[in-house]
């Protein structure tokens, strides 16, 4: 029922890859890749990292290779 | 012919000369297809994040080439059989942006401004 949390919290977000003019993500590239996927290896979402459609499109491309090529995991345990 | 980029992760018990000789046969069938290996990339050993075949490390090599299509099917079918191979992945090449230096950038317009002035030129002459 509460309404005023959301509206708090909000800041506006840009486009971190376009902040720094990256023009292609490269699926080689995990220490960049790393910054985009969560703790338990699922990618964030563009609401949460503010990254435009463009670049996003190139970073779910690029994390599913990196996967692949087992530079990034599919799923990173944790032990509860 | 298009460029491509194969990775390649090799079983890590394998010896250097053992991948050498991998990496050789394959730069050696490309260029018997036709094809041309612009650059090879040792990556050397490195950590796996998951456990592929119970290895938890593999031995990372990546191609570079410009080759014909049929290839493409070939050598996915020799790496399949190829029980080094832990696993294989071939990607169409982008063009390949500067990301660290800027050079790079500074020369292309160069080069492109001076094509783009020929063939101002030439097509200026057949008016």
């Amino acid at each position: 029922m509460a309404r005023e949390g959301e509206s708090r919290s909000f800041r506006r977000k840009f486009c971190k890859l376009c902040f720094d003019k990256v023009e292609r993500i490269d699926y080689k590239d995990d220490r960049r890749l790393t910054r985009f996927i969560t703790d338990r290896g699922k990618i964030v979402p563009r609401r949460i990292s503010g990254t435009c459609a463009r670049h996003q499109s190139q970073i779910t491309e690029a994390v599913k290779r990196a996967r692949i090529l087992a530079l990034l995991p599919f799923t990173s345990e944790q032990y509860r | 012919m298009k460029t491509y980029e194969t990775t390649i992760i090799f079983d890590p018990g394998l010896e250097e000369a053992r991948i050498n000789e991998e990496v050789d046969r394959v730069s050696q069938s490309i260029s018997q297809a036709g094809g041309e290996v612009v650059e090879v990339q040792r990556w050397g050993k490195r950590k796996l994040a998951y456990n592929i075949r119970k290895r938890r490390d593999g031995t990372y090599i990546h191609i570079k080439h410009k080759s014909p299509p049929e290839l493409i099917g070939e050598m996915d079918r020799r790496f399949r059989l190829n029980e080094g191979v832990l696993r294989h992945l071939t990607v169409l090449a982008v063009k390949e942006s500067p990301r660290a230096e800027e050079p790079g950038r500074a020369a292309e317009p160069a080069a492109a401004a001076a094509a783009g002035a020929a063939h101002a030129t030439q097509s200026e002459e057949k008016v």
